[in-house]
C-alpha cells in the first residue's frame, strides 16, 4: 500500500499548502491594487504640473522695497513693475538685425557690446536693457525679433519728480538703495530679495517731510534764485520740538530717478552734505554763549568803534554806528567787532566747550546718511575765536547748525535732527544745553531783529506769525583770501517767536546785486525776504493761524492738524 | 469568499473612479487658483501704478498753478480778525485808505 499511501501524503501536503498559496495570490493582488491606488493619489496630489523651466540663466535678483510716504501719508517713492528686455543668444538669428532694429529705440545702445553678448551661443541669457516703460516694451515687442523676450522686474518710481530728491537718495539697477533714505531702508527697515516682480508687503516708511511744505520751500527758492540771480540755494524747515525735518531743499536739484545726476559736484546736497562758513547767523551762538556763561548780559556795553586787528585780518563792521554797543545791539546790528570782542572775553577754551556742547563741532548722523563733518580750525587760538564769533573760519553743514540754533530757541534743549516721523507723544529727551532764561533772551533778540527799524531781518516779517531771525552774509573763501563779491547770504528764522515751533534756515549762494535786492548782496535784502515768503506759505500748511493773538495764547494750532490726513497712500 | 472578492473589486473600481474624479476636480480648482493669483498679481501691479500716477497727478507742483488759477492763495492775517467789529473796522479803514500797515502786509 505504498503508492496510495504516498498519493494520500501528497494530497495531504497539497491541502496543507492550499491556504498559503491563496494568501500569496491575495498578497500579490493587494500589492497591485495598492500600486494603482498609490499612482492615483500621486496624480491627484497638487504641484505636479508640467516640467519647470530648464533655461540656465543668471537670475536677475532684485529687491522689493517698502513705499516711502511723507508725514501725512502722501507717496514719495514706490515700486512699480517694469519690463526688462533680454535675449536668448541661441535663438537669435541675425545679430546685426537685432542692433539695426533696436538702435532707433535705444539710441545709446552699444553695437560692440551687443554683438559680444549675443556671440556666445552657449549662453541662454543676456540682458539688453532693463527697466523699460510699458510703451517702449510694446514697441520692442511689435518689432517681432526672434530670440528677444521680456521679464518683469521691480523699478523704483518717484511720483514727485525732483521734489526732495536729495533726501530720498537713489537706488541702483537691482533696486537696491545706495544713498539717502533709500539706503536707510536697506540697512534698517529691510528690503526683500525677490526674483521677478513681487511687490513688498512691508508697511510704508513715514518720513518727517511734508510734501506741501517741501514744495512751498522749493518753489520759493527757485523764484529767489531767479530774482537774485543766485548760483544755488538751500533751505530747511525744522520742528524745534522734535527735531523732525519738514522740508529740506537744495538747488540745483537732483532727480532720484537719475542716479548719475547726484554725482555732479554742483548738485551736491547743500543742506547736509557740504559745509560752509555761515557768517553772521553764527553770532546767535556767540551771543547765547556769553549770555549763558554769565560773561555779559543783554545790556553790557561793548566798544565796537575801532576796527579790530587779528593777525593779518582786520575785522570791520559793515554799518559802523560809531558808538559803544550793547550786547543786544551787537546782535541786532550784526557787529563783527562786537561779536569778536565778546568771544575774546569768553576765551578760546570756553568757546570750544560751548560749541561742542551745542553739537556743532562733532560728527552728526541722520537717517539720510552722515552729515558732512564740520571743518574745525586747528589750532584754535584767539584769532580763530574772533573769526568764529561771526561765522568765519569754522565751516559747518547747515543742518547741523540748524539743530544747534533750534536748541537755542526751544527753551535750551538738545535737538537731534531726524527724517523719520516721530510718534506724537515722543516728545524730547530733555537734555538741557543752555538755560531756559538764555533761550528766552535769544528769542527776544531774534524777534527784535525783525521788528526794530534798524534790525537786519525786518524784511522777513510776516504779519501774524511773529517771526524772529538773524541774517548772515558770508564771503566765500577763494584762492588767496575771501572773495569780496561772492557771498553766501543766509537767514535763520523761527516762528512764532513767543513759543517757537518751527525753524527756517535759508541760504542763497552767490546772489547778484539785482534790482530786487536794492543792488546789494546783503542777506537782509535777499535771504530775509525769501525766508519771509517761505514762512507766509508754510504757516497755514502747518496748521497755524496767521494771528499773533492765537500764537500768544496757546500753541497757535488753529486748524485740526492732529486728526489723520484724508489723503493716505494705502 | 467569492462575495468578498467581488465586493473588493467593486470597492476598488468605485474608489478608482472617485479618485479620478477628485483628481480632475483638483486640477480644475488649481487652474482657477492660478488664474485668481494671476488676477491678484495684475491687480496689485495696477494698484501700484495707479498709486504712483495719483501721487504724480496730485503733486503740489502741478496743483499749485491750478489753485492759483482759481484765485486761491495762502491764508493771511487779513482773513482773520479778533471779533466781527474789528473786521468791520478794518474794512472801513481800508476803504478809507488809512490802513497803510494792512496794505503793506500783502508784500
Amino acid at each position: 500500500m505504498g503508492p496510495p499511501e504516498a498519493g494520500a501524503g501528497a494530497r495531504q501536503q497539497a491541502r496543507a499548502n492550499g491556504p498559503l498559496r491563496t494568501l500569496l495570490a491575495m498578497l500579490v493582488v493587494a500589492l497591485a491594487f495598492a500600486a494603482v491606488a498609490g499612482q492615483l493619489v500621486r496624480l491627484a496630489l497638487p504641484g505636479r504640473s508640467g516640467p519647470s523651466s530648464t533655461l540656465s540663466e543668471t537670475v536677475g535678483q532684485s529687491f522689493a522695497r517698502p513705499d516711502i510716504v511723507d508725514r501725512n501719508g502722501r507717496l514719495l517713492a514706490t515700486d512699480v513693475e517694469v519690463y526688462s528686455l533680454f535675449a536668448d543668444p541661441a535663438r537669435v538669428l541675425d545679430r546685426d538685425e537685432v542692433f539695426e532694429k533696436l538702435s532707433p529705440i535705444f539710441p545709446n545702445l552699444s553695437r560692440d557690446a551687443l554683438r559680444a553678448d549675443l556671440a556666445d551661443r552657449t549662453r541662454r541669457f543676456a540682458w539688453i536693457k532693463r527697466g523699460l516703460a510699458p510703451k517702449t516694451a510694446q514697441t520692442v515687442h511689435d518689432l517681432g525679433i526672434p530670440g528677444l523676450d521680456f521679464r518683469l522686474e521691480l523699478g523704483r518710481a518717484y511720483p514727485g519728480g525732483t521734489s526732495a530728491g536729495h533726501v530720498l537718495g537713489n537706488v541702483n539697477i537691482d533696486n537696491k538703495g545706495v544713498a539717502g533714505i533709500e539706503r536707510y531702508l536697506d540697512e534698517h527697515v529691510g528690503v526683500e530679495s525677490v526674483t521677478g516682480a513681487t511687490l513688498s508687503e512691508h508697511a510704508p516708511v513715514r518720513l518727517s517731510l511734508d510734501i506741501g511744505v517741501q514744495h512751498a520751500v522749493e518753489s520759493e527758492l527757485a523764484s529767489a534764485m531767479d530774482r537774485y540771480e543766485a548760483r544755488g540755494a538751500a533751505a530747511l524747515v525744522l520742528d524745534v520740538g522734535t527735531g523732525e525735518v519738514l522740508a529740506s531743499a537744495s538747488y540745483p536739484q537732483v532727480d532720484p530717478a537719475r542716479p548719475t545726476m547726484s554725482l555732479d559736484p554742483a548738485r551736491i546736497d547743500k543742506v547736509a552734505s557740504s559745509t560752509f562758513e555761515l557768517g553772521s547767523v553764527f553770532k546767535t551762538l556767540t551771543v547765547a554763549m556769553v549770555l549763558d556763561g554769565g560773561i555779559a548780559d543783554v545790556d553790557t556795553m561793548v566798544d565796537a568803534r575801532e576796527p579790530l586787528t587779528a593777525g593779518r585780518f582786520t575785522i570791520r563792521d559793515l554799518h559802523p554806528l560809531g558808538r559803544p554797543l550793547s550786547v543786544a545791539e551787537v546782535f541786532i546790528h550784526s557787529s563783527n567787532i562786537g561779536a569778536a570782542k565778546l568771544a575774546l572775553q569768553a576765551g578760546p577754551r570756553h568757546m570750544q566747550t560751548f560749541l561742542k556742547r551745542m553739537q556743532v563741532l562733532g560728527a552728526m548722523k541722520t537717517e539720510a546718511g552722515s552729515i558732512a563733518a564740520p571743518q574745525v580750525p586747528e589750532p584754535w587760538g584767539e584769532i580763530e575765536t574772533m573769526t568764529v564769533a561771526y561765522g568765519h573760519g569754522l565751516a559747518v553743514a547747515p543742518l547741523q547748525f540748524a539743530a544747534a540754533a533750534a536748541a537755542l530757541v526751544n527753551g535750551g534743549n538738545l535737538v537731534v535732527p531726524t527724517f523719520i516721523k516721530q510718534p506724537a507723544d515722543a516728545g524730547l529727551a530733555n537734555v538741557p544745553l543752555i538755560t531756559a532764561a538764555t533761550s528766552a533772551q535769544i528769542r527776544e533778540l531774534m524777534r527784535r531783529n525783525v521788528t526794530e527799524p534798524g534790525g537786519t531781518g525786518k524784511r522777513a516779517d510776516v504779519p501774524g506769525y511773529s517771526v524772529g531771525g538773524k541774517t548772515g552774509t558770508a564771503e566765500i573763501p577763494g584762492r588767496g583770501g575771501y572773495r569780496k563779491k561772492a557771498v553766501i547770504s543766509s537767514f535763520l528764522a523761527a516762528f512764532p517767536m513767543e513759543r517757537p515751533k518751527y525753524l527756517v534756515l535759508v541760504l542763497l549762494f552767490e546772489p547778484k546785486p539785482t534790482g530786487a535786492a536794492n543792488h546789494e548782496v546783503l542777506a537782509g535784502l535777499n535771504a530775509a525776504p525769501t525766508a519771509g515768503r517761505i514762512i507766509a506759505r508754510i504757516g497755514p500748511l502747518l496748521g497755524m493761524m496767521p494771528t499773533s493773538a492765537s500764537a500768544g495764547g496757546s500753541s497757535g494750532m488753529a486748524f485740526d492738524a492732529s486728526s489723520p490726513a484724508k489723503y493716505e497712500a494705502r | 469568499m467569492r462575495m468578498l472578492i467581488l465586493g473588493a473589486l467593486v470597492l476598488t473600481l468605485a474608489s478608482a473612479f472617485l479618485l479620478y474624479g477628485i483628481s480632475y476636480d483638483t486640477r480644475l480648482l488649481e487652474d482657477r487658483v492660478q488664474a485668481q493669483e494671476r488676477a491678484i498679481d495684475a491687480a496689485r501691479s495696477d494698484i501700484a501704478v495707479l498709486k504712483a500716477e495719483r501721487a504724480h497727478l496730485g503733486r503740489p507742483e502741478r496743483i499749485e498753478p491750478l489753485a492759483r488759477g482759481q484765485g486761491l492763495q495762502p491764508a493771511t492775517d487779513q482773513q482773520l480778525a479778533a471779533s466781527p467789529t474789528a473786521a468791520l473796522a478794518r474794512v472801513r479803514g481800508m476803504s478809507g485808505g488809512a490802513s497803510a500797515a494792512d496794505q503793506k502786509s500783502g508784500e
